[in-house]
């Protein structure tokens, strides 16, 4: 493993560009940066994030959730309060809007630790090579 | 004032340098300070302990006012929450710069102030043991809580709205604990170790982080909007006159967004003196804060106005009587004082001279805490004491535990804060770093 480390985003990029220029291929070159670079992101071709699947399904499990625990605990007892109908709908789609934003949320952050594989145990326990670096390694054959 | 270094990668090093210099070991004003607040909150447990053992006649409440200081104190604090979201999420929706100045203080102040109000409503209760009747559970009964209730879609707001923000608060966290593991030594190194869960900042890590940052911020928006309002609901769908209007839900919002943006000025003016971080807040960032404070007092003072038109032009006689006993009855000093603090006093903030000044700016925002305070306090108060019968009227009584349990609240609150500021960065490092890159890099 090739390590090239900087201290800031230009010598960064621009030893990223040379290295993709002469012909090392995307996928043996692995960044880390201290903040997020876009220019890298691009040069990488890292691929757009599928984080949105999580919060959707998420979101949309809140949605249902919301209504589902609502209504089947509303007839499961039915209880009149004031001849307002058992089952009120614009009351339970406050429950409903609280649970979809509350799933989507955690479903995100759930998608998020899987997705960026934290928490790496690795390394918690070891310390991190080019630690707060603008750092590039390069895979060797 | 430190001269700012030309060079990138030097100004990286100092702001990570100043800003956890500021987390170094407490000086003497410090634990003064965290003395003080351990002290009111000291008082505010000993009060509940009190109420607890020998029940609630002596909170103050009676009959007609069965809601009084606690879910004052309980609207109250989530006001205060409001403005954090407001500045992480809203303004990072609409690429604000000034956030970053305040985004990680007002982002625990966020997170503190609604642990604090989501203590008062079982302080409120009286058996304070069956809190969790309030949550939809199977039991052998088959009763399940009523969800047609303003009370139960509260506990939902509340719980969702600590949730998310205490995620949003601890991803905007975790670059900045991937330094702290780097910069700290010795033994609490492993709390940041732990806490940054082995965070690399690889470009895949990224690009998840940046989506998941973008969804949160999406999620909180309306989410803030959601809970004030829904806290506002607990009043207005009801028919007590005084609660029982349509204006409350955007009321609230404002109010709470203007309470919030006084407690963001009352805590950094002190805290970035203290940690010398003046560098990084700037009286720019924080004429800023003083135009919304300023903007989102006028809603609130149009909102007063609003609510006196209604009364008056809507030929209720309930509604009119009861705006007359607000303006003159038995609470008319809170009810002026209010006014003052809340609308009169943030107009001097037209005036440039003064929204740059920071101690006046401070004093200000004191005013404005207690402000938001009392119109909670005659909000609630003055509608229950005074509704439609004048047989069943009548004022609560004065209450030491109540008062006491108030000031622990803010021991509470107090407390939480200044351990914040010694055990997490209180500025966003990766978020300066990112800035003065974009700011400096030709593409």
């Amino acid at each position: 493993m090739k390590r090239f480390t900087f201290d800031d985003t230009e010598p960064f990029l621009a030893k990223l560009r040379e290295l993709l220029a002469t012909g090392t291929p995307v996928e043996r070159i692995e960044v880390a940066t201290p903040f997020p670079v876009h220019e890298a992101l691009l040069l990488l071709k890292t691929p757009v994030s599928r984080l949105k699947f999580f919060t959707f399904t998420g979101a949309l499990t809140g949605f249902c959730a919301g209504f589902a625990l609502t209504i089947y605990s509303a007839t499961s007892w039915p209880m009149s309060h004031g001849g307002k109908p058992i089952v009120s709908l614009p009351p339970f789609m406050i429950i409903a809007f609280e649970l979809t934003i509350l799933l989507g949320a955690v479903a995100s952050l759930l998608g998020f630790l899987y997705l960026a594989r934290v928490p790496a145990p690795k390394y918690i326990l070891t310390s991190i090579e080019a630690d707060g670096k603008f750092a590039i390694f390069v895979e060797e054959l | 004032m430190k001269t700012e270094p030309v060079n990138n990668a030097a100004y990286y090093e100092q702001v990570e340098a100043d800003v956890f210099a500021a987390m170094q070991k407490p000086r003497a004003t410090y634990w003064l300070a965290l003395a003080i607040s351990l002290t009111c909150f000291g008082i505010g447990l000993a009060c509940w302990g009190w109420q607890i053992f020998s029940g609630m006649h002596v909170s103050g409440k009676n009959n007609p006012v069965g809601w009084y200081m606690y879910i004052t104190d309980f609207v109250f604090w989530v006001g205060i929450a409001h403005s954090g979201t407001l500045i992480s999420a809203v303004l990072f929706l609409f690429r604000a710069k000034f956030r970053k100045a305040f985004n990680r203080s007002a982002e625990a102040m966020t997170v503190i102030a609604v642990m604090t109000a989501g203590l008062f409503p079982l302080i409120h209760l009286g058996r304070v043991w069956f809190f969790y009747w309030l949550m939809p559970y199977p039991n052998q009964r088959l009763l399940w809580v009523n969800f047609r209730s303003p009370l139960v879609w509260d506990v939902f707001a509340v719980s969702t709205y600590f949730t998310v923000s205490a995620v949003f608060f601890y991803i905007g966290l975790l670059p900045d604990l991937a330094i702290a593991r780097r910069r700290i030594t010795g033994i609490r190194q492993w709390f940041y170790r732990i806490l940054s869960i082995g965070w690399r900042g690889t470009a895949k890590q990224w690009s998840h982080y940046e989506k998941l940052y973008g969804f949160l911020a999406a999620f909180a928006t309306p989410l803030v909007i959601s809970v004030h309002s829904v806290v506002s609901w607990d009043f207005a769908m009801s028919v007590i006159p005084g609660w029982h209007t349509t204006i409350f839900a955007p009321y609230f919002v404002a109010g709470a967004i203007f309470s919030g943006c006084a407690m963001v000025i009352t805590l950094v003016v002190p805290m970035r003196k203290i940690l010398g971080i003046e560098q990084y807040i700037t009286v720019d960032h924080f004429e800023s804060i003083a135009k919304l404070l300023l903007f989102t007092s006028m809603i609130v003072g149009y909102a007063y106005i609003l609510e006196y038109a209604m009364a008056f032009y809507g030929g209720n006689v309930f509604e009119t009587a009861h705006f007359m006993f607000r303006m003159l009855g038995d609470f008319r000093k809170p009810y002026w004082l209010m006014c003052f603090c809340n609308v009169l006093l943030p107009l001097t903030l037209f005036i440039r001279k003064l929204r740059r000044n920071l101690v006046y700016l401070f004093v200000l925002s004191l005013f404005v805490n207690v402000g938001m305070w009392l119109e909670r306090f005659v909000i609630i108060v003055t509608s229950l004491a005074h509704d439609f019968d004048p047989y069943a009227w009548g004022n609560p009584n004065w209450s030491w535990v109540a008062i006491g349990i108030t000031v622990g609240s803010f021991g509470m609150f107090f407390t939480f804060f200044l351990i914040f500021v010694k055990v997490l960065p209180v500025l966003s490092v990766t978020e300066l770093k990112e800035e003065r890159a974009h700011e400096t890099l030709h593409i």
